[in-house]
């Protein structure tokens, strides 16, 4: 454990630490374009420098090793010096289009001019001319001329993805990144190669142009898009609505966590988060017009009530799938399942591709949760819809799903006529909500605080980016009124008071909490 | 057999020399240029599933190297130089002439190159595989006619025949074979006793101090104790160890290692058996530079000697020592002379210097211990066997012991390869052994050691040349290449040939280099092009400055030498050219007078112009401020 001075704090660090993270670990950050944590050492950027004592030269913080009694000066006036003068080589031959590139607020080069370049430009000579907004596949963008070469996305492709796109081709200053001609970059995690850029030369085409970068709040978050439950931040746009077609989220980057996705996400996940603002349901409907919460509450309470004073539960179908967050499928739980004796349906599955990195042919979000509170034992949806068909059922409760992916239009007309009571209860229009005798605007998944439980029984929480839109509620919230109205009135008052009820009464959440669950999640003990 | 099975075969033969598949890029790239005469796409896939590698990679390694073709080739190919050594002779000159007769040949296709390391016959040029020079009218004429001809191989006409020491004492003794030593001559004159004498009574580690104690030192430039690199093998490592003579010739100005492999090959196979014994390496590599066709020739034929005669293969003269010998090309990278970037290119990539440490000694070819040494070092090493570390330390200083071969070029009366005690002085090289400039005239600058290295003034020649004694001067290292410069020599034409060679050979991978050494090369085009200002100068000064001292490697401060050391030395004569225009040298790569400079922002007519208001720039743009 070599002891190790870093501008003027000291810190002891296992044997092999680079003076890069030695000096992370003391909050200290060292300027850096090819290092990245998740790939290999190039050592070319040359940008991190720093002065060891007794050292002749500046060595390279990535790769240095600390050793023991080792003093280095980060922001020495040496360190200082040379690394702007190794940004001015960076920036020599760069375009300087800022004002036409997204990655513009948050790009290395902006950053590190304003933080130590600042020099007075002596470049007078003509750029070299490269290509410009060259799209290598359905989700990069290439400019060469932004390039700075400094082999993260090349590096990305041989180490991590290990399909090897990227190549640097040429030499010198005729250098210059891209793919193998008439090769596209497909591979389900190429975004990511935009995420690790550190200059604007790899850009997302899903939000080229649609806002600047320091117009985006964010959100840490988990995707949704199947059951690894990767780590994101969501960033999205409040109140401008003129961005972005006026959708608030803007976009998806993946959030570091070592123990579920390091620092990528899948492109399925990244784009695949679907059309929160489009066609959504904004407003409480009863057969096809505007109505309010209280008359649905009403009804519906009445439908409930009546089943369950009869001990007609069994008369109540609840088709749902598991990416309701765990506190609502608690809920269900509770009331379909509990209270009602209802006929709740297992989770609608949904399945697609899967590899054996990050995705998951699981395609929801919260399976596990679905399992640790015993509700995938219950009928198919399609057993469910023909009982329904059959007069068996007097309602069906439909949460999110789209029953059109398994049944005809004429179908869902049928139920529409058959059934007492039919509720969609979801965030967008879809076949079922427009043959739903109820409609019950509910919050999207970005819209709401919570936990997934992913498929390896890790606790992760879900942040909420922003609220509602219009008159739609979070399904926990719109599931704690319908239990109230059937007499089990709750004190609970929001996802977090949910999740400790529940986890106080079963053993593999007992002892957890949403800070103790943090930004990281936590691992379910072993039942 | 079809063409198919036969590169097939080939393939997999070439593939089964290396260690690792992916090592057998650049010989199978040359495999396929040389039988279909360019890479394909197809070419590029078939390396691709062969290696096992994508085939990113292998487009990588193509547009890295300047030799490989991605499209037909030519019936003949003529690469003019113009680095340089060549240039001061007229190369530029040359080159037109030959563009003149040929440019309009079909079948012909003229290249302008950086040094093929011939200095000896500038202006040359290369036709096909074949080394040519120095090409004046008569010459020209020949070449052009053979190149015009529908006739192929070789013709004998043309072989130059510049002078060339064959006196020794160590290293040039064969030199006047003109077609090779060989095996019965070589073993005949003494030759492999040194070798059997080590394997033979010798421990490694005795053979390893008697290198250190005859103070041999790094002949490719960089001077390191030979013995003492060759401690650093660690003993006990379970790794194989590898021995890599570096043959990646190209410091312009040196042209002492061709000399060597087409002349006395058998003397580098004999030190490479000692030194792989010495390090207790089974399997040595030659890294030859791709436009070295003759001597790679040679070679390969000494190498068939060699394992004719039981001096290399399994259980070597009954030692029980192994060695085999591998022979690797490369394509035409300068940069391939740095050993990291020579490693990274002999396992099959391009040519990138690698992050030091480790260094190769520790973890080298294929992660193992590895020692590379430069071509004349190791054919020094037989001798120092065979007469002792004393002879061989007696011939040198107090630190570097023997002799060492000097390449010689530019203008003087003799141009050639000389081989001559460490200790010689530059000038007397320079007037005894080359027989001084040339028609009387006056020395004006001269380069000790290749490119690389400081440039001295007339006045600065006095110096030893060991490593020692250039140090005092403030040069470090060399490799023996000394390019004369003559009053008739322009400084600005010196500087746009040592500029655009550095521009042209790096490798890219760092910024200050990559954009360095091609912004400096731009401001220097763009005096000679007329635009030049004053303060361009300091500007140069100060690029070289910052680009050095920062990078994996050391080429960019090589790169920064001449801009500081031609500028520091020669400025009067650079504020010249940019006050004045075109010099009266034939060189100068003017071709009119400086053109009175309009300012970015459209300098008004009748404002003076900035060139004379040079430092008060400010206040010309103040004018213009008040203007607009």
């Amino acid at each position: 454990m070599p002891n190790i001075t870093i501008d003027g704090k000291q810190i002891s660090v296992p044997e092999g630490t680079a003076i890069m993270q030695a000096a992370e670990q003391l909050g200290i950050y060292i300027p850096r374009y090819c290092y990245h944590p998740g790939l290999s050492i190039a050592g070319n950027c040359r940008v991190c420098r720093v002065e060891i004592e007794k050292n002749p030269k500046l060595q390279i913080a990535c790769h240095t090793p600390a050793a023991e009694g080792m003093v280095v000066y980060t922001q020495s006036p040496r360190a200082i010096a040379e690394r702007r003068s190794v940004l001015e080589f960076l920036l020599a031959d760069h375009p300087l289009d800022c004002p036409v590139c997204d990655q513009a607020g948050e790009c290395g080069l902006q950053d590190f001019y304003m933080q130590f370049g600042l020099y007075d430009p002596r470049f007078e000579e003509i750029k070299i001319k490269k290509k410009k907004a060259v799209p290598l596949g359905p989700h990069v963008m290439l400019d060469q001329e932004r390039c700075i070469l400094c082999s993260r996305c090349v590096r990305f492709t041989d180490e991590i993805t290990k399909t090897g796109e990227f190549g640097i081709f040429n030499r010198g200053n005729r250098s210059e990144v891209g793919l193998y001609p008439g090769k596209i970059l497909n591979n389900p995690y190429s975004a990511n190669a935009a995420d690790i850029c550190p200059v604007g030369a790899l850009t997302e085409r899903d939000f080229r142009f649609k806002a600047r970068v320091w117009y985006l709040s964010s959100a840490p978050s988990v995707c949704n898009g199947c059951s690894q439950g990767c780590n994101i931040s969501l960033q999205f746009i409040s109140e401008r609505p003129h961005l972005n077609n006026g959708n608030r989220v803007a976009r998806i980057k993946p959030r570091h966590n070592p123990e579920v996705n390091d620092w990528w996400m899948c492109d399925f996940g990244r784009y695949g988060f679907g059309p929160i603002d489009e066609k959504r349901l904004t407003q409480v409907r009863h057969s096809g017009a505007e109505s309010s919460w209280d008359k649905a509450f009403e009804t519906i309470s009445r439908v409930l009530n009546k089943a369950k004073q009869n001990n007609q539960g069994a008369c109540i179908g609840v088709i749902w799938a598991a990416n309701l967050i765990t506190e609502e499928l608690f809920l269900l739980r509770e009331i379909f399942q509990e209270a009602l004796k209802a006929r709740l349906g297992a989770p609608v599955p949904s399945s697609g591709p899967a590899d054996d990195f990050l995705i998951k042919a699981d395609k929801n979000p919260n399976t596990m949760a679905a399992e640790l509170l015993g509700l995938t034992h219950g009928p198919l949806a399609q057993e469910i819809i023909k009982e329904a068909l059959e007069g068996r059922l007097k309602a069906l409760w439909v949460f999110g799903v789209d029953l059109g992916n398994f049944c005809e239009a004429q179908t869902l007309h049928d139920l529409s006529q058959k059934l007492e009571l039919f509720v969609f209860q979801g965030p967008n229009e879809n076949q079922t909500s427009v043959s739903a005798q109820w409609v019950l605007p509910s919050a999207a998944y970005v819209e709401k605080d919570g936990t997934f439980i992913n498929c390896h029984s890790r606790a992760q929480r879900i942040g909420r980016a922003f609220a509602p839109p219009g008159d739609s509620k979070e399904d926990w919230r719109i599931l704690l009124g319908i239990s109230r109205l059937l007499g089990r009135p709750k004190i609970q008052t929001n996802p977090q008071e949910i999740f400790l009820e529940m986890a106080a009464g079963i053993k593999p959440l007992q002892g957890l909490n949403y800070e103790k669950i943090g930004l990281n999640g936590a691992v379910l003990k072993k039942l | 057999m079809t063409d198919n099975t036969v590169l097939e075969a080939k393939a997999k033969e070439i593939i089964g020399r290396y260690e690792k598949p992916k090592a057998a890029m650049l010989p199978l790239l040359w495999l396929l240029q040389e039988h279909f005469g360019y890479i394909s796409p197809e070419g590029e896939a078939w390396v691709s599933r062969h290696l096992g590698v994508a085939i990113t990679r292998v487009r990588e390694v193509v547009s890295f190297y300047s030799m490989y073709r991605t499209r037909p080739a030519s019936r003949h190919n003529i690469q003019v130089c113009t680095s340089l050594p060549c240039l001061l002779k007229g190369g530029k000159e040359t080159l037109n002439k030959i563009k003149e007769r040929l440019g309009a040949v079909d079948g012909v296709s003229i290249e302008e190159v950086e040094c093929l390391c011939a200095c000896e016959m500038a202006p040359m040029a290369q036709l096909d595989e074949q080394f040519t020079g120095p090409l004046n009218d008569q010459t020209t004429a020949l070449l052009a006619g053979r190149a015009g001809s529908p006739q192929d191989g070789p013709f004998q006409d043309l072989d130059p025949a510049p002078h060339v020491a064959a006196d020794g004492p160590i290293l040039s003794l064969r030199f006047k074979n003109k077609e090779g030593t060989w095996f019965d001559e070589y073993a005949g004159q003494g030759g492999y006793s040194a070798a059997k004498k080590a394997l033979a009574t010798m421990k490694p580690s005795e053979v390893i101090d008697e290198v250190s104690r005859s103070n041999l030192r790094g002949l490719g430039g960089a001077g390191f104790p030979t013995g003492k690199k060759w401690s650093f093998i660690p003993k006990d490592s379970p790794k194989p160890k590898y021995l890599v003579a570096n043959a990646d010739e190209g410091e312009p100005g040196t042209f002492k290692d061709r000399y060597i492999l087409e002349r006395d090959p058998h003397a580098l196979l004999e030190g490479m058996i000692i030194a792989a014994y010495a390090i207790q390496s089974h399997k040595a590599y030659l890294y030859i530079r791709g436009e070295y066709y003759r001597p790679a020739k040679r070679f390969n034929r000494a190498l068939k000697e060699a394992y004719a005669h039981g001096w290399l293969g399994k259980n070597i003269q009954g030692s029980g020592f192994s060695l085999e010998v591998v022979v690797h090309r490369g394509a035409g990278a300068y940069i391939c002379g740095e050993e990291t970037a020579l490693l990274s290119s002999l396992e099959g990539g391009k040519g990138l210097p690698r992050i030091k440490p480790p260094f190769p000694a520790i973890s080298g070819l294929f992660g193992c211990p590895t020692i590379i040494n430069n071509v004349e070092t190791l054919a020094c090493v037989p001798f120092i066997m065979r007469e002792g570390a004393k002879r061989f330390s007696d011939l040198g200083s107090v630190k570097h012991g023997g002799t060492r071969l000097f390449s010689i070029s530019g203008h003087v009366a003799r141009p050639g390869l000389y081989e001559a005690p460490v200790t010689v002085r530059l000038t007397d090289l320079i007037h005894k052994y080359a027989l001084g400039p040339a028609q009387g005239r006056k020395i004006k600058a001269v380069i000790p050691g290749g490119i690389s290295t400081k440039i001295l003034t007339a006045q600065e020649m006095g110096t030893a040349m060991d490593y020692d004694c250039l140090a005092s001067v403030g040069i470090m290292g060399g490799s023996g290449g000394i390019i004369v410069f003559d009053e008739t020599a322009c400084m600005l034409a010196a500087l746009e040939s040592a500029t655009r060679f550095f521009a042209h050979e790096s490798c890219g991978q760092c910024p200050s280099c990559r954009t360095g050494t091609s912004w400096i090369h731009r401001i220097v085009k763009r005096i000679a092009a007329g635009k030049g200002r004053l303060r361009d100068l300091d500007n140069l000064l100060a690029i070289a400055r910052d680009m050095e001292g920062k990078n994996i490697c050391v080429f960019v401060d090589a790169a920064a030498t001449p801009v500081q050391s031609y500028i520091s030395k020669f400025r009067p004569e650079f504020e010249e050219h940019i006050k004045n225009g075109r010099c009266a040298s034939k060189l100068c790569p003017m071709t009119t007078p400086t053109l009175p400079r309009v300012c970015r922002t459209g300098l008004p007519a009748g404002l003076p112009s900035p060139i004379e208001g040079e430092g008060k720039s400010e206040g010309s743009n103040a004018q213009i401020a008040q203007i607009v």
